[in-house]
């Protein structure tokens, strides 16, 4: 699609038996905020660093804004703001220097926002770098992928060491970049970071792609955990046939559901008895990525 | 000047700095002590040539005169050794130091493409490197004659040039094991293991009957040989090294664009 920014076609990279990537294709359209979700080491630092073109496909391809990283570094570099997983900084210099030498490696974009962005996110420009803790350091790794309004930002778990008021701001900035048309892909091992800032989601683990999904349709094929205590015993074959509940269990006046989508039917059910208590669960991102697992193919 | 040669010098400030107030402080000391190496010139002669011939070769056979003691003491081993410690050093950090400090991924995703972060890399690699040599011939044009050590200017100008091509071939060897592999690490031990082993080849291969012809394998031979403090300039001497470098330079590129960043 003419629209697609980020484009992977059966995108493999194999190092040794282990890691990397296997067989992944998806799409990220234009002006979308695209999360990409799995554990560590599932394969998403490797998939973003094919976009980047810091290292190259075994088998597939992979393309960005309609071209291939390998053959075009410079059209894509341009065009990105990135934050790594894990990087380093020239830590000599102060947060201002160094900001302002990455400015000069874009012939200036950004130079501009460096002020601003810094003050948004409270960030010191004039102390030395190796003096920042982590999560002063990954704002400074935030502000140089930002301040340049680059169409595409590839953010590898980009609010590691943040302080919760820090990511209430980077989630306004992501909202930002979507309010101007800009593309987002998100890598995170973090669900509620990913539903809070992502219209679709893609779920990887073990370097497979296992669906690829809105994110409303994900929170409905999530599975949640119900407990419904009663005043007194109860039947759970009562609850077994609904068609909402994947298992139920029973132990005397308890009852404890997995369920996934719609809760009318065992809200109703339940309130033919005496409800004492109900507690529910959210689902953690194993059983999202178990629920993935079993739907098998991906989308 | 480009931007990532500027940042990148100013990175090397302080490393130049301690760098240049080494070789300028050897070069100052043995400045020093030769009046009174001069006074016991006769001894020291006969002393001399009663060595053995690989040190001979190397330090050069009028170890008395000012060209000779210049030679021995400065130009011949401590003036490289403190200049490639350097140029090793900064060469294995340039790229393969960044890689592994990580801060390379993020140089990478700029629009600069590879190939010139590697050439940028390398041109001020060439700077820092000219800086010593430049301020070692201040040194020894200014403050070697109040010493006695007269030597014509044309002629230290030479040695100087041919101390930089050195240091310069030996920075980029570094830099291209470094490009190639991205172990810092490897490059030092490659390049410092080449400098070492070429440098013991350059002083003994004369010696043998037979294996003469290996001392041109030496990059220290067309550093040293013929004696530039004597001789003055030869052309073919900097076109040998500035080739040597030049050649590590094609590699680096070729190699670090070829290749995946270790993760």
């Amino acid at each position: 699609m003419a629209d697609d920014v980020i484009v992977a076609q059966h995108l493999t990279k194999s190092y040794g038996a282990t890691r990397g990537v296997i067989d992944l294709s998806f799409s990220v359209h234009a002006g979308e905020v695209f999360g990409f979700l799995g554990p560590n080491g599932a394969g998403k630092s490797t998939t973003i660093r094919t976009m980047l073109d810091l290292i190259r496909p075994t088998e597939g391809r992979i393309e960005v804004f309609g071209v291939e990283p390998r053959a075009h570094p410079t059209d894509v570099h341009a065009r990105i703001g990135y934050v790594p997983g894990e990087f380093g900084f020239y830590e000599r210099m102060h947060v201002r220097e160094y900001l302002e030498a990455f400015a000069s490696f874009r012939d200036g974009a950004g130079r501009d926002r460096i002020e601003p962005l810094a003050d948004l996110l409270r960030l010191d420009l004039d102390r030395p770098i190796h003096e920042l803790s982590h999560g002063n350091k990954q704002k400074a790794g935030l502000v140089q992928a930002f301040m340049h309004d680059p169409d595409l930002l590839v953010l590898d778990e980009p609010t590691q060491g943040l302080d919760p008021l820090v990511q209430q701001t980077f989630y306004g900035l992501v909202d930002e970049v979507r309010g101007r048309g800009g593309t987002v892909f998100l890598s995170s091992h973090i669900l509620p970071e990913v539903e809070r800032t992502c219209d679709r989601v893609g779920i990887i683990r073990d370097g497979r792609l296992l669906s690829v999904d809105d994110i409303g349709d994900l929170k409905a094929k999530a599975l949640r955990t119900i407990v419904f205590h009663f005043a007194e015993p109860i039947d759970v074959a009562s609850f077994q046939n609904l068609p909402s509940v994947v298992a139920a269990t029973g132990h005397g006046d308890t009852v404890t559901l997995t369920v996934q989508g719609e809760l009318d039917e065992i809200v109703k059910a339940a309130a033919r008895h005496t409800v004492v208590n109900v507690e529910t669960k959210e689902p953690s991102l194993e059983e999202i990525f178990l629920r993935a697992y079993q739907d098998g193919a991906p989308t | 000047m480009r931007p990532l040669i500027r940042v990148s010098l100013s990175a090397q400030r302080r490393a130049v700095i301690g760098w240049g107030i080494g070789l300028a402080a050897v070069a100052l000391t043995y400045a020093a002590i030769y009046p009174s190496i001069k006074q016991s010139a006769a001894d020291l002669d006969t002393y001399m040539q009663n060595l053995p011939d690989a040190l001979r070769s190397i330090i050069g056979t009028d170890y008395t005169s000012p060209a000779g003691y210049l030679r021995a003491e400065l130009f011949a081993l401590l003036g490289p050794v403190l200049l490639l410690v350097y140029g090793i050093g900064a060469g294995g950090k340039a790229i393969a130091g960044e890689e592994e400090a990580r801060s390379l991924d993020l140089l990478l995703t700029t629009p600069i493409p590879r190939g010139r972060v590697v050439v940028d890399k390398a041109i001020t690699l060439a700077l820092t490197v000219l800086a010593l040599s430049v301020l070692v011939f201040v040194v020894v044009i200014a403050l070697g004659p109040p010493f006695g050590l007269d030597v014509a200017i044309a002629n230290v100008a030479a040695m100087c040039l041919m101390f930089f091509l050195l240091g310069l071939a030996f920075a980029w060897f570094a830099l291209a094991v470094g490009c190639a592999t991205g172990r810092r690490a490897w490059a030092s031990a490659v390049a410092g293991g080449v400098a070492v082993v070429t440098y013991v080849l350059n002083a003994i291969a004369p010696t043998i009957s037979g294996l003469s012809w290996a001392q041109t394998l030496s990059p220290f031979r067309w550093y040293l040989e013929p004696d530039p403090l004597v001789t003055g300039i030869h052309t073919e001497n900097v076109l040998v090294l500035a080739a040597v470098a030049l050649v590590c330079l094609v590699v680096a590129v070729w190699t670090f664009r070829r290749r995946d960043l270790a993760a």
